[in-house]
């Protein structure tokens, strides 16, 4: 009988010999020190157990009972410490970088000017990109034979329908629609028959900006050209105003902002006269107030145009304007 | 335009530098794009004679030249052929630089030695193209710098942008004219003075008669005899070579001369060829030909004002001269020809026949009907000093309705309201006079050289250009008095871009125009073509923007960047439906290589149909499109059939998801798959308001239920949810599909879907007895529709 504790010694020597993790050292505990191991089930047979050996045999049990459940707890103590082989955080390494999106820098610049002029008061307008010929000339004051077409190269789409040269028909919509006062922007794509380059796109973007009411003057149109100038390059840009000449404006200027690269002293970029030229603006002709039914005598009104491809390429100092639309994700991931 | 400095001051004097002049004459309207020197420093170019020309012993083309510059004489091989001994020439000399930065070495050419170099104008920068060495008609002294020779009087080019309302600016006179406005200086006229030949009229050679009077409302006509046809002045040449003009012969010239100083066009007929002693001017035929001088027959466009001998036409009036009339070397008398013409007439016709010339670019702007005889009698006075010609008496002239100037009535008070100003009506007349203009009692007379001035306004302008629009003033925007109305369209554009750029994706903005065969991969017919495309590869408006977006996936799949998540925003040109195109806007999105690119800690894995359609879901429900419903796409198109969804809004489809057909993504050289979706925006904007209310959130707990079902692959899980959603009542709350498993351990042809589903009420915790009775009820429901079993 004696030897049956032995026995059971020898067993869960070699066993607890091959733990080597938690989940085996439990399973042991169960085969030897569970409720149904081996050990337990030994005491149950203590009652078998002839007289004379019986304080032997018992004294036995619990010394192996005693044994098995130090052996237990130490090996259980060892797992239960942290291990000393964890690899420790390598924080040089690279985190999980979520996808970055962003807008476009043409429309990042769009959202610019367009939130420039809202906050001047100027409602935001679109149209359509390919026009009737009324829209996007005659009604402007430049009928059929006039010279002033050679001066954008028109791509039609039929002998009346074209795709429009300028956003300036986006005015004649709104007249036709809105009675003054009105004072509104209409940015969109415009297309000239221009054979791609680094500085001409046959597509591009402009601003339109038009303000109708009594009494608005030429000072008007200075003041509102200087405000924006003021907020989108900073204080120290100088406008300058050129007398010029488009149909739909009379007086028409072409307006300057002193250079955003050097403020103004002169460098490469300005080939050194220290302007940059903007756009073309003036105070709206009377014909084209006839062709909206607008009452000339009481009203006047000042239109502008911006280019929206130009500010963005100054702004973030771009020197080809078909980076813009090859969508070269290289390109686009750094705005 | 260009004109030359010490030009303009033999017909006005000022102070100004060339500089100060160009920034006075940018500042009243007339750009100067380019200002330069006329003689581009050059050095070591010295006055060479040439005694002594031989042939290059190893070169058919080559000559030996033996130079003299007064005290050595020197080898210079020379490939010109018009190299002749005793010539007067410019030499460079070993060391000299010329104006292009080129520098003259001692060189071996087939193995004789140069010492030098005779130059040509070209190669001293004074005309853009020549022929040959220049020989100096001047006698200049063998040894003198060249370069100080020419820059004696140091002359500067000014190129401006004349702005197409100022015809009468294509012209030095014109231009005077400006400076003397700027200066208060007067400017005059060349004084014209030469003796007519009295023996003879006019008359006896030259009847004019205008029969299209709208076309051509003046005509008029000097005869000029006993010509001698030969180079023109080394002054007459250089003067027109600064402005881009190459000098042709002394008739030719004088008539180009005479034109950029007045810009009035002349035409020089040969009286021989002139038939029946008469000039009639009448409009074009239908289909009527004629060969012009440069050799080429064309079809005349209708109304088109053609000059014609008693006989046959001899030019295009306005445009361009007949080969058969021209003037050549044989040449003794012509007929000079000096008219008004019909802008619009001009316009039209230059157009149609593709011909732009000096003379149409000045008719089509508005030429001066009244300046016709100054034109007519300045040539003859310079042919009769450069050519020995005789001038016949009398003008030949039919002017039937003479032009008077015109009158403008203007109100003070009117111009300056509209400049923001106060001047006095005194400063505003004093003011417009300086232009030449006379004003009496708020009224303008308009000489007829400016047909630019119509109505007030346009005087408005004259005022505040001469004042200069700096000294206007500036009204500052200091507080906005007028609130803008909110734009519609703006705003839900903005709404979908917000959407987009929340899902962490890139913008691209791309081209409008396609290449027509691009374009028919996503729309055979109703295409929007351009009647005259830039070039083959933008002759089509796209139909959709995935060109676009598949262009820049190829571009940056070339450049090795192959994982790529871009949308775009903007308008599609669809068909013809009314008066102009369709034109709404899109919005659509593509996905294309890995989820993720490959790191460390995760592995990359190519992207599915589930990734573009999850992307369109988050976005609708970004937008508050609510009622939205997927069905399977079964149309023929650019999309794959069994990979592809519509997206139906109250039934109607406002857009498609999916994978793109392999072979559309080929026609840009995409191999791996590209998934994409794109949603008709304008038609969404009448389905949605964009604007979503709050839905209250549940402060009771809510109880989750798990099922499965086995059932037949056929179900799509949609259909499921969808019942279950229609019939669970509004306790239901959330619902989706949490695992597809298909295997051993189903029969073939099932698979198991399990949905996962959240009940709550927004009044009360839910019991388990209720929420089982629901429960129930959809086991039932779906076992019974879809012939499905509960899996346990």
């Amino acid at each position: 009988m004696l030897d049956k504790i032995q026995r059971i010694k020898e067993k869960f020597e070699s066993e607890i010999k091959q733990v080597q993790d938690l989940p085996q050292l439990e399973a042991v505990r169960i085969k030897f020190l569970g409720r149904k191991g081996s050990i337990s089930n030994t005491f149950a047979m203590l009652s078998e157990v002839p007289k004379e050996i019986k304080p032997q045999f018992g004294q036995g049990l619990n010394q192996l009972k005693k044994f098995a459940e130090g052996r237990y707890e130490a090996l259980k103590k060892q797992f239960d410490k942290p291990k000393v082989d964890t690899p420790v955080l390598d924080l040089s390494l690279s985190g999980r970088k979520p996808s970055i999106g962003g807008k476009h820098p043409l429309l990042a610049v769009a959202d610019e000017i367009k939130s420039i002029f809202s906050s001047l008061g100027f409602a935001i307008e679109d149209g359509p990109e390919i026009e009737t010929d009324f829209y996007n000339f005659e009604a402007l004051n430049i009928p059929k034979s006039h010279p002033a077409r050679d001066m954008q190269d028109t791509l039609y789409i039929t002998e009346d329908i074209v795709l429009r040269t300028h956003t300036s028909p986006v005015q004649i919509r709104v007249m036709e629609q809105q009675a003054p006062p009105i004072r509104m922007i209409a940015p969109g794509r415009v297309y000239r028959r221009d054979t791609p380059d680094a500085s001409h796109s046959p597509f591009f973007h402009q601003v339109e900006g038009l303000m109708v009411d009594e009494g608005v003057s030429f000072a008007d149109l200075k003041g509102i050209i200087a405000a924006f100038a003021h907020r989108m390059f900073g204080k120290d840009i100088d406008v300058r105003f050129r007398p010029s000449f488009f149909p739909f404006t009379e007086p028409s200027a072409e307006y300057d902002f002193s250079c955003v690269f050097c403020r103004g002293k002169g460098c490469n970029v300005c080939k050194g006269t220290g302007w940059m030229e903007i756009s073309g603006s003036g105070m709206v002709h009377p014909n084209v107030f006839k062709s909206v039914g607008i009452d000339n005598e009481k009203y006047t009104g000042y239109a502008f145009g911006m280019g929206i491809d130009r500010i963005a390429m100054l702004k973030y100092g771009i020197n080809d304007i078909r980076l813009f639309f090859e969508n070269d994700l290289r390109f686009l991931n750094q705005f | 335009m260009k004109i030359t400095y010490n030009w303009l001051k033999e017909y006005i004097n000022f102070e100004e530098s060339p500089q100060q002049l160009a920034d006075k004459l940018t500042d009243a309207g007339f750009e100067v794009e380019e200002l330069y020197p006329l003689i581009q420093p050059f050095s070591r170019v010295v006055v060479g004679k040439v005694e002594q020309v031989d042939k290059h012993p190893d070169a058919d083309k080559l000559t030996v030249c033996m130079v003299s510059d007064g005290t050595e004489t020197y080898q210079v091989i020379c490939g010109a052929p018009n190299v002749t001994s005793g010539q007067i020439v410019p030499f460079a000399k070993v060391g000299a630089e010329l104006p292009a930065g080129f520098k003259i070495k001692k060189a071996k050419i087939r193995g004789v030695v140069s010492y030098g170099m005779i130059c040509s104008k070209e190669e001293l920068g004074i005309e853009a193209k020549s022929e040959g060495i220049w020989s100096f008609s001047e006698s200049y002294e063998p040894g003198k710098d060249v370069y100080q020779i020419l820059n004696s009087n140091a002359d500067y080019v000014f190129d401006f942008f004349i702005t197409p309302n100022r015809a009468d600016c294509l012209s030095l006179i014109g231009i005077a004219r400006e400076v003397a406005a700027i200066t208060g200086n007067p400017f005059k006229y060349k004084d014209i003075d030469f003796g007519e030949d009295s023996g003879n009229s006019v008359d006896n050679f030259i009847k004019i008669h205008i029969q299209d009077t709208e076309g051509c409302p003046r005509y008029a006509a000097r005869v000029i005899r006993d010509i001698t046809i030969t180079d023109s002045p080394e002054w007459m040449q250089a003067r027109l070579s600064a402005i881009g003009i190459r000098p042709i012969n002394n008739i030719v010239d004088i008539t180009n001369y005479v034109l950029m100083e007045l810009g009035q066009p002349l035409h020089a007929f040969d009286l021989a060829e002139i038939g029946g002693n008469e000039i009639n001017v009448r409009t074009s035929e239908k289909n009527e030909k004629f060969t012009t001088l440069d050799d080429k027959e064309r079809v005349l466009p209708e109304n088109t004002v053609m000059i014609c001998d008693g006989n046959r036409s001899v030019a295009i009036g306005g445009i361009m001269g007949g080969q058969n009339s021209e003037v050549s070397g044989s040449t003794t008398d012509i007929l000079l020809e000096s008219a008004y013409f019909n802008p619009e007439y001009i316009n039209r016709s230059s157009k149609k026949l593709g011909l732009n010339s000096e003379a149409s670019q000045r008719f089509e702007r508005g030429t001066d009907p009244n300046g016709v005889l100054r034109a007519l009698d300045r040539a003859a006075s310079l042919m009769v000093d450069l050519a020995g010609a005789t001038v016949v008496k009398g003008v030949a002239d039919d002017y039937p309705q003479p032009f008077f100037p015109g009158q403008i009535e203007f109100e003070s008070w009117r111009i300056n309201r509209l400049l923001g100003t106060d001047f006095s009506s005194e400063f505003i007349s004093e003011t417009l006079q300086r232009l030449g203009l006379t004003v009496e009692n708020s009224i303008a007379t308009i000489p007829t050289f400016r047909v630019d001035l119509k109505i007030e306004v346009d005087l408005a302008e004259e005022l505040g250009r001469l004042v200069n629009y700096a000294n206007l003033p500036t009204k500052e925007v200091t507080e906005i008095t007028y609130e803008a109305p909110p734009s519609t369209t703006e705003k839900r554009l903005n709404l979908v871009r917000d959407a987009m750029l929340g899902l962490n994706l890139r913008e691209a903005f791309s081209s409008s125009m396609l290449k027509s065969s691009e374009a028919k991969l996503f729309q055979q017919k109703d295409l929007v073509s351009i009647l005259n495309p830039i070039s083959d590869d933008m002759t089509t408006m796209r139909p959709s923007l995935l060109a676009g977006l598949l262009r820049a996936i190829s571009f940056n799949i070339n450049r090795s960047t192959s994982d790529i998540q871009l949308f775009e925003i903007g308008r599609v040109f669809k068909s013809f439906n009314n008066s102009l195109p369709d034109q709404p806007h899109y919005l659509a999105m593509v996905l294309s290589g890995n989820r993720q690119p490959e790191a460390w800690n995760s592995t990359s894995q190519p992207i599915d149909f589930y990734d573009i359609k999850g992307y369109l879901e988050s976005f609708c429900s970004k937008i508050a499109l609510d009622n939205f419903q997927f069905i399977l796409y079964d149309k023929s198109g650019y999309y794959s059939k069994d990979e592809t969804v519509s997206l139906l809004v109250n039934n109607k489809e406002i857009g498609l998801c999916g994978r793109l057909k392999p072979e559309v993504c080929q026609y840009f050289d995409i191999e791996q798959p590209v998934y994409a979706f794109e949603i008709d925006l304008d038609a969404i904007s009448e389905l949605t308001n964009f604007e979503r209310q709050y839905q209250a959130v549940s402060r009771f707990p809510f109880s989750m239920r798990d099922l499965a079902f086995v059932l037949d692959e056929s179900i799509p899980a949609g259909d499921i949810l969808e019942a279950i959603r229609k019939n669970a009542g509004n306790l239901l709350q959330d619902l989706n599909v949490f695992d597809v498993f298909r295997g051993e351990s189903l029969p073939a042809g099932k698979k198991s879907v399990a949905i996962r589903m959240r009940f709550q009420s927004l009044d009360r915790t839910l019991s388990d007895k209720e929420v089982d009775t629901i429960f129930r009820k959809i086991i039932k429901l779906i076992e019974k529709q879809f012939d499905a079993t509960l899996r346990t």
